[in-house]
């Protein structure tokens, strides 16, 4: 007769282990902590709503003292700035990711990856505090034809914001480049393909989702980066262009949906419920902006390791 | 409405009190007072061994906030305490101390200066402000662009010239300009920008990369911040410094306040270009 051997630990019997129940329990608070979240700043945000309706989204004025809250001419300089910040990042990022990547070798590469990231490590005030000191004044002399007000532009705002963002694309992009199979480029290197040829004909198109879910994730970062975009823009309310194609606008000041929340203005609005409503409702829309991003680029990751 | 805040703000004293047996004093509020106060806290942290946490967010409104909230024992304001404050916080009986004085002045780059303006009206101001001057020989100046960085709404400075310029900071027409936060950000800015005013503590106004305008009476005459004209009122953008508590101040925080007005605080206040409590003839000024 078979004996049973000995159980030294016993698989969990029922299905809510200890395991799966603590996992269950956090996953439940993180979620709980962001609905309860979003359900705040809606009901904060409220009385805004109610108040101004879309012209929020769709009016470029903004002027608390006579009760205007227009978010445009923000939505417009947020926009302006990340673009700016991607021109920055997205070739440098990408370029050095394909060089440490694929032309490197693998301690390079690691000594290229680290330095990059130390970049990453910088808190955002110092570089704002250096694009106060130096970016500002660099932009304002670089611009002197076109005779700039000051050296406080989108223009800066989106530089500065380049450099901070430059990390996240790059040591993302270039675990994307690493991901792609060896096999695959040995393949192509037997058809006859020279290196660069491989970089553009295989690495680059396999490695596609996950360096756009890298720029996805850098412009998360530049859509929320407030204390350093807060120090170089300029700050100036209502800049919202009547031709939005001009490029004159992105060498003025002007205003981020963060420069705004950041300012002074929230002391004001605090105890003033329709101006402190509408401060939330910035928030909330900086929240859906940034939220958007991140969602579509963790769709991507994964859906590229699936 | 403002629950969650208060939720916040009491969480925050209670581990401040576990924290430390003794009283740890926090104060927030205006750059402008900050200044001076944070220099009297170093002394005292060094003689006396008090524990004070000084910070200066979000300026004289920063100050209302965060002792209405609790969030601070102490908040420093470089304004009158207005009846629109008291009324943002009903249930906080808001003491003032005034502990000194201090001039607002228009600052201007040094090409602005060499160009020649000296001074300003209260008209010229105006018509800045509102955009029908915008270049500096429309003042009296030379051939360039002004480019004003406004104030940001909300810092003690601001109400200051609002109130001198339009006798109260709510006529303040629509205006839009960049605007700067605190003291340091509207220095640097104005000393690297061509053609650049902002409004500034005087005491900030070196003399050598930012300079301070005086201000020209309806009469033509001219006003420089000097003690005198501040204390005679004839200099139209004086402005107190306060600390204001929940209530009569006790403890710590009693003893800080008592600090500010004595002979030390007034050897500090002196050395920032402020007025001190006795040249204004402050109650408990010694």
């Amino acid at each position: 007769m078979p004996v049973a051997p000995p159980v030294l630990f016993a698989a969990p019997r029922t299905r809510w282990g200890i395991t799966r129940l603590s996992a269950y329990a956090f996953s439940s608070l993180a979620i709980g902590a962001v609905i309860l979240m979003v359900t705040l700043f809606v009901i904060q945000s409220w009385p805004l709503w109610k108040h101004a309706g879309w012209g929020f989204l769709t009016e470029p004025r903004w002027f608390f003292r006579r009760q205007a809250f227009g978010s445009l001419a923000m939505i417009y300089g947020t926009f302006v700035v990340s673009l700016v910040a991607l021109a920055v990042a997205l070739p440098l990022g990408v370029g050095s990711a394909v060089f440490a990547s694929e032309y490197l070798p693998p301690r390079g590469r690691l000594a290229v990856k680290v330095i990059i990231e130390l970049l990453a490590g910088i808190p955002s005030v110092v570089y704002g505090l250096l694009g106060i000191l130096f970016l500002r004044n660099w932009v304002y002399g670089a611009l002197k034809p076109f005779d700039p007000a000051s050296g406080d532009t989108l223009l800066t705002a989106g530089l500065l914001l380049g450099v901070m963002v430059l990390p996240t694309i790059m040591t993302l992009s270039d675990d994307a480049l690493h991901g792609v199979p060896q096999a695959q480029r040995a393949a192509a290197r037997g058809l006859g393909l020279t290196r660069t040829e491989t970089v553009f004909a295989v690495s680059l198109p396999q490695a596609r989702p996950g360096i756009i879910a890298a720029t996805l994730l850098g412009l998360g970062r530049a859509l929320g980066e407030t204390i350093a975009v807060f120090l170089v823009v300029g700050r100036q309310d209502n800049q919202f262009p009547a031709n939005v194609f001009s490029l004159r606008p992105w060498i003025e000041s002007g205003q981020t949906l963060t420069s705004k929340l950041g300012s002074s203005e929230i002391n004001l609005a605090y105890g003033a419920p329709l101006h402190w409503a509408a401060m939330i409702a910035l928030g909330l829309l900086l929240l859906a902006i940034v939220g958007a991003c991140s969602v579509i680029a963790d769709l991507l990751r994964h859906r590229r390791s699936a | 409405m403002k629950l969650p805040l208060r939720l916040f703000a009491a969480l925050a004293l209670a581990l401040a009190g576990h924290a430390s047996a003794q009283e740890l004093l926090k104060i927030n509020g205006s750059t402008t007072v900050n200044l001076a106060a944070a220099e009297a806290a170093e002394q005292l942290r060094a003689e006396k061994g008090m524990k004070i946490q000084i910070d200066s967010q979000g300026g004289s409104s920063g100050g209302v906030s965060s002792c209405g909230d609790g969030l601070a024992q102490i908040g420093m304001l470089s304004k009158p305490l207005t009846d629109e404050d008291r009324a943002k916080y009903p249930k906080v009986n808001f003491v003032v101390t005034q502990v000194g004085a201090d001039a607002v002045a228009m600052i201007v780059s040094k090409d602005v200066w060499d160009g020649g303006v000296r001074s300003l009206s209260r008209k010229q101001m105006q018509d800045i402000y509102e955009g029908r001057a915008k270049n500096w020989k429309d003042v009296g100046g030379h051939d360039q662009r002004i480019v004003f960085f406004n104030k940001e709404p909300g810092r003690g400075t601001w109400e200051t010239f609002a109130s001198w310029a339009y006798g109260n900071p709510k006529k303040a027409p629509e205006a839009n300009f960049p605007e700067v936060g605190a003291n340091e950000e509207a220095r640097n800015k104005v000393a690297t920008t061509r053609g650049a005013m902002s409004q500034l503590s005087a005491s900030w106004a070196d003399g050598k990369t930012v300079f301070a305008l005086a201000l020209r009476d309806d009469d033509g005459k001219i006003w420089e911040s000097t003690p005198e004209n501040i204390v005679s009122g004839k200099y139209g953008m004086a402005r107190p410094l306060n600390l204001i508590t929940n209530g009569e101040p006790t403890g710590a925080a009693k003893e800080f306040i008592a600090y500010m007005l004595g002979e030390r605080g007034a050897v500090i206040m002196k050395k920032n270009g402020y007025m001190t409590p006795k040249e204004l003839g402050l109650p408990g000024a010694k």
